[in-house]
């Protein structure tokens, strides 16, 4: 309890004497943790983005155009039958060229062709998301494909695997980054704590001699790199909320239309903890070598 | 009679082969008074810094209260140190402090709380006559107001055994026999002296058993 008083207060001495060197290490760990936060921060937004996506996900069943209503009913009583599918809706051949027209009027004029409406009928089927949905509903997709009417059954995630697996890589190259530029920061806090210590090594050798316990002697340096790591967190917390307010600002509504999703613009409690425990144990590991090192 | 200081043919070689101490053989006994004597560079310094864990042995033992010092750990070392109280030749205050939390350190590393810090803090600095001088810095004070504060620091944790390199070694007469009294004090009052000095004066007048030391080796014990 008194070592740990007494390192504190020493650390807090040591690193306003010491600033004009400490801003040098908290500014390492700063942009450390703030690439790391502005990473994990993407990544959870494309989870989310990805977690909607797969829960919205529809399969559509494109029915011949000879199909009997008998036909339309048993492939019908076959998506009832399956635990994945939560709800189901029949387009017509006429509602499908409505929606088309809908959608593209300049093209409309296309569809007005003599031989007749070229789209489709088809059934959307919106899926349950959950455990063994994956392989449960391309088993479903094969047997719809082979029911009699069915013309064709897309269920097509590969775009969404295409996202996850560049979120993927996107996450690899960010931790390289991260590890890296966590390396700067405890050697940085190292040097600076180093300095700190050289600069007090007299004081430091008669705390020795009158029988300081070693807790008191490299308690003070290593809270001292604590300090280090914990001051860096928070101004890259500071930093990171700053960047949200200013891209939600200019791009907010863009990307919000474009993903059909409100992505997360506020820092989660626990990416916070994560960054301060980061920079702290970043900070902590170069005052350690640091006190370490001497003697 | 408890022994304190017991070494068996210590020796201690620095580089080049230059020996400091060579076949130390002594004791010292609880309750002693003892001067450490000889001409400049007989080793006087190096055995009370083996005895201090400053520096291990080359060969032979050294004992404290039946510790081998050699086979102590850092952790153990630390604590073995705050046990005994040592007046150094510089007097090794920590300019940045305060001359009451150069003394009251000791005490907040030992746990006590800063009420009986500073009770026993004021207590030491009024015995060596330097109450008045506690918020001062050490290097405001003169060489022998730095002298009793190192001695102050030395005893503030009543130590069994206290150990003094030239404590009036640039004293003036009076002044190193008021210093001397003080030991003389703590010594009445059951714990351990060893005071190492060139000033055979002093020792005279003192008037306590003497060990004499020349180039490392003992030559005679009075
Ligand atoms: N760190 C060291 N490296 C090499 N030689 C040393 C070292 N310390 C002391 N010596 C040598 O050891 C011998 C004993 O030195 P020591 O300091 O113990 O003498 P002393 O009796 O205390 O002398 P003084 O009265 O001058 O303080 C001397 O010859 C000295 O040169
Ligand atoms: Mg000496």
């Amino acid at each position: 309890m008194g070592a740990l008083a007494y390192s504190l207060e020493q650390a807090l001495l040591s690193l306003w004497r010491g600033r004009g060197a400490s801003l040098l290490s908290i500014a390492t760990i700063t942009l450390a943790l703030f690439v790391l936060g502005a990473f994990l921060l993407v990544t959870l937004n494309v989870q989310r983005l990805v977690g909607a996506w797969r829960g919205s996900a529809e399969l559509s069943i494109y029915l011949q155009d000879e199909a009997t209503p008998a036909e339309r009913t048993a492939v019908e009583h076959l998506l009832d039958a399956s635990p994945f599918v939560a709800a189901h809706d029949y387009v017509s051949k006429s509602q499908a060229e409505k929606r088309f027209a809908a959608l593209f009027p300049d093209l409309a004029g296309l569809s007005g062709e003599p031989a007749g409406n070229p789209f489709p009928a088809s059934i959307e089927v919106r899926l349950r998301s959950g455990p063994g949905t994956e392989g449960a509903v391309d088993a479903l997709a094969g047997r719809l494909r082979a029911a009699a009417g069915v013309s064709d059954v897309r269920y097509d995630r590969r775009w969404i695997d295409r996202l996850v697996t560049l979120a993927g890589i996107v996450g690899a190259v960010g931790l390289l980054l991260v590890t890296v530029l966590s390396v700067a920061g405890a050697l940085s806090v190292a040097i600076v704590v180093r300095l700190a210590l050289f600069a007090r090594r007299d004081e430091v050798e008669i705390m020795r001699l009158v029988g300081a316990p070693l807790s008191y002697i490299r308690g003070p340096f290593v809270t001292e790199g604590l300090l280090h790591g914990g001051v860096g967190a928070l101004i890259a917390i500071g930093l990171l909320l700053a960047g949200l307010v200013a891209v939600r600002a200019e791009y907010g509504l863009a990307v919000q239309a474009a993903l059909g999703l409100a992505p997360i613009w506020l820092l989660p409690l626990r990416l916070c903890g994560l960054v301060v425990v980061g920079g702290m144990v970043v900070g902590g590991i170069g005052g350690l070598v640091a006190a370490w090192s001497s003697r | 009679m408890d022994r304190v200081i017991e070494t068996h043919r210590l020796s201690k070689v620095y580089r080049r082969g230059v020996y400091a101490l060579r076949d130390v053989s002594l004791q010292i006994d609880k309750g002693e008074f003892v001067f450490l004597t000889g001409p400049s560079g007989a080793g006087k310094s190096t055995l009370l810094r083996l005895l201090l864990c400053e520096e291990r042995p080359s060969d032979g033992r050294l004992t404290v209260s039946g510790r081998n010092l050699d086979e102590l750990r850092p952790r153990e070392v630390q604590a073995y140190r705050r046990t005994i109280g040592f007046v150094f030749q510089d007097f090794k205050l920590i300019p940045r402090m305060t001359v009451l939390e150069n003394v009251s350190f000791v005490l907040r590393v030992l746990g006590l709380s800063s009420v009986q810090q500073r009770r026993r803090t004021f207590q030491v600095l009024k015995w060596v006559g330097l109450q008045h001088r506690m918020n001062a810095y050490p290097q405001d004070l003169s060489g022998g107001e730095q002298q009793r504060i190192a001695i102050a620091r030395a005893l503030v944790n009543d130590p069994a055994l206290v150990l003094a390199d030239e404590p009036t070694g640039n004293l003036d007469p009076d002044l190193s026999l008021e210093i001397m009294n003080l030991f003389r004090e703590i010594n009445a009052r059951g714990t351990t002296v060893l005071v190492a000095t060139h000033d055979r004066e002093l020792i005279r007048q003192v008037g306590r058993r003497a060990i004499s030391l020349d180039q490392g080796h003992v030559t005679e014990v009075m």
